[in-house]
């Protein structure tokens, strides 16, 4: 029972985890109908960032996050001010193309900077701490990215579901051109998604340097992973993305311990299919 | 009179043109060059093992090319092979991809025009490349991959120099025989850990019959995707066989995972050996610290076998201008040098650069390569180094101590290892 306990329990942190990184690509993808495929990157140069204040400066990636999130929310806002305006209005295949040359761009810049060397950060507050809870072992790093993901989750909800801001962003996701003729500022609200997408996937990315070693490919999985959550979970839904993350958390988990580890992936993406198939919306999409 | 005048100065140009052309063409018919391809993981999961690899195979080029009196190494003092010739190196990336690797073989030799191929890395990358080579009878030499698989196709013009997991294998399962009866560890069941590639797999399978060929029992086979995002499951496994011994085939950013993982599980069997993976890389001491410490594998360099090598060091301090950050050779790394050497002294001997021959002459002598353990290099049929050697280090206060063959240890190894509560 222990065992199985454990095992739900890392397939639940996980799962936030996976919450934390997709909730901002849903948001754009909801908003703006733009599959931001350099997510990933953005991810990846959050944890470069957190890393490098580090690793000089000795500053713990707690604190590192949030200065990894503000860093992250300036390059979304500039990658929609230099990159996806000049897209918006064509065809869709034209925002994809330029987001995966822009992550072409992120990956190789970073590769050649600071190698493909891979960082570890040494000596963090949270780096390998566990505690033990009635037999199964926490993992201190995993359980504050978890809680920070459910905080930052509720927030973002809060945010769009709650306020005249969200309400905008969701008047300028249904109908562009109304919202407009509403006095609703939608050059300003697409650049707000996408610098609060960055933001959430900034503030992962600069927590996960606390047990995860950075490179230049560390966020290819994390996306693809981020991108089936957010299909899963329905576009645009935050709750839709947490529950989907949540679920491939735990089918990851359980069917790497009680299958074959090797068969996870498998059952993350064979469960994404049997969702898109029976519910092609996704759980929660409109 | 002016039409004439043009058709003077147009055959004044002409002339000089002609002239030059044959003048240059002259120079490039002259210059003697072999030019010999690198196909490396420079990007994608591997890409700095891949980029240590290139370095090596530099440092080895610069060391024929130049005068190098200083250097113990064949051919060193010389400059060039066959009277003056000189390696020009075109670099490739094969990304860690099996295909991308086949088609920049293809592209190497067809347009590059290259002589022959040194690479890949990735045993996966050097199936296809080698194949390649085999059909177009070019030499291709390669320093590191080590399924053995690759020595088994009969290929006439392929040359490993690594030792094989076959041979990795049959060491992990020798030295915990010793273990058991010198040391009283007690080691009765194996578990093995490895990435789901082709050198993974086939490690695991090597390893897999070695241990059972030994008597030990196979409890935990966990094979796992490069590159993911937590080994939570695989570690879980693991643990929840609880093998006395772990064999481990996991690269880069997933070795070191995988020993974060066992240490946020609170778990370690009492040996761990490693196939030349992440073990081996020098920056894991940086990286993970005491962590690392206590894991074994085999090694077929590291800076502490100085006494052991004592050609390297010189060479060595080429290799770390070549890197950045800057590192002396790794056990892969420096295999890919050695056989940069070993086909400059063939090429030298054979006193040809038909690859038949060249390839001939690999086969049908011993050559002195005082960068590889053993000393010596050559090759069976289908390209195996018969004289490719490695030893057991463990870690320990962050330096690559030997610890067996018993007769070249120079620390006694620590079994079982030391719990992480404890360090």
């Amino acid at each position: 029972m222990a065992t199985f306990l454990q095992v739900a329990f890392d397939g639940l942190l996980n799962g936030l985890l996976y919450a934390l990184v997709a909730a901002g690509l849903s948001l754009i993808w909801g908003v703006m109908d733009v599959i931001n495929f350099a997510h990933g990157e953005f991810l990846m140069i959050a944890m470069y960032f957190s890393y490098w204040l580090g690793f000089i400066w000795k500053i713990d990636p707690i604190i590192s996050s949030v200065a990894g999130g503000a860093f992250v929310f300036i390059v979304g806002a500039l990658t929609y001010r230099l990159v996806i305006r000049r897209t918006i209005g064509k065809s869709a295949m034209s925002a994809l193309l330029a987001t995966f040359g822009l992550s072409m761009l992120i990956k190789n810049i970073c590769l050649n900077r600071f190698s493909p060397n891979f960082r570890l950060l040494q000596d963090t507050l949270l780096g390998g701490k566990t505690f033990n809870l009635a037999g199964i072992i926490i993992p201190v790093p995993q359980l504050v990215i978890g809680l920070v993901a459910l905080a930052l989750l509720f927030v973002v909800y809060r945010l769009v579901k709650k306020t005249r801001l969200g309400w905008a962003i969701q008047a300028t996701a249904m109908d562009k051109e109304a919202a407009e003729l509403m006095g609703i500022n939608t050059e300003r609200i697409y650049l707000l998604v996408f610098g609060l997408g960055g933001a959430c996937v900034g503030i992962a990315g600069g927590l996960l340097p606390s047990y995860l070693a950075v490179h230049p490919e560390v966020g290819a999985l994390f996306s693809l992973i981020a991108f089936v959550c957010v299909a899963m979970g329905g576009f645009g839904s935050i709750p839709g993305a947490l529950l989907a993350s949540l679920l491939i958390g735990l089918v990851e988990a359980f069917a790497g311990f009680y299958i074959a580890p090797v068969f996870k992936y498998v059952a993350v993406f064979g469960l994404y299919l049997v969702v898109v198939m029976v519910r092609p919306r996704g759980l929660f999409g409109w | 009179m002016k039409k004439s005048l043009f058709s003077k100065g147009l055959l004044l140009v002409l002339t000089a043109f002609l002239v030059v052309g044959a003048i240059s063409g002259a120079a490039v018919a002259e210059e003697k060059v072999i030019k010999i391809g690198t196909l490396f993981p420079l990007t994608g999961p591997v890409a700095l093992a891949g980029q240590r690899c290139r370095a090596a195979v530099e440092t080895a080029a610069e060391v024929i090319n130049n005068a190098h009196p200083e250097l113990q190494v064949p051919l060193a003092a010389q400059e060039g092979v066959l009277d003056g010739y000189k390696f020009v190196l075109v670099h490739a990336d094969h990304q860690g991809k099996p295909d991308v690797a086949k088609s920049e073989a293809e592209r190497l030799f067809d347009q590059e025009k290259v002589w022959g191929i040194i690479g890949c890395y990735n045993s996966a990358a050097t199936k296809p490349a080698s194949f390649v080579a085999e059909l177009k009878q070019r030499v291709f030499m390669c320093g590191c991959s080590s399924s053995g698989a690759l020595t088994e196709r009969d290929f006439k013009y392929f040359f490993r120099m690594a030792p094989t997991d076959k041979t990795e294998s049959l060491e992990f399962v020798e030295f915990i025989e010793w273990a058991n009866e010198h040391k009283g560890s007690d080691i009765k069941t194996v578990g093995l850990i490895y990435e789901n590639t082709e050198f993974g797999k086939h490690a695991a399978e090597e390893g897999r019959m070695a241990a059972e060929a030994g008597g030990f029992k196979v409890v935990a086979d966990v094979a796992f995707n490069p590159g993911a995002t937590n080994l939570n499951s695989e570690v879980q496994t693991l643990k929840a066989a609880n093998p006395d011994a772990v064999f481990g085939a996991c690269l880069g950013g997933d070795y070191t995972l995988w020993v974060r993982t066992m240490k946020q599980m609170d778990w370690l069997p009492k040996v761990a050996l490693n196939y030349c993976t992440g073990y081996q890389d020098p920056i894991i001491v940086g990286q993970l610290g005491d962590d690392a410490n206590y894991f074994m594998g085999g090694t077929g360099y590291a800076p502490e076998f100085a006494e052991l090598m004592p050609a390297v060091a010189a060479v060595e301090e080429i290799y770390k201008t070549k890197t950045d950050p800057s590192v002396p050779f790794d056990s892969d790394s420096i295999q890919e040098a050695v056989a940069l050497l070993v086909l400059a002294q063939a090429i030298e001997k054979s006193g040809s650069l038909d690859p038949t021959v060249v390839a001939e002459t690999l086969h049908a002598n011993e050559w002195e390569s005082p960068l590889s353990m053993g000393g010596k290099v050559a090759f069976a049929p289908g390209g195996q180094n018969i004289k490719a050697m490695s030893m057991l280090t463990q870690l320990q206060g962050g330096e690559y101590k030997r610890i067996y063959p018993v007769d070249l240890a120079d620390t006694e190894p620590v079994i079982p290892m030391v719990p992480w509560k404890d360090r």
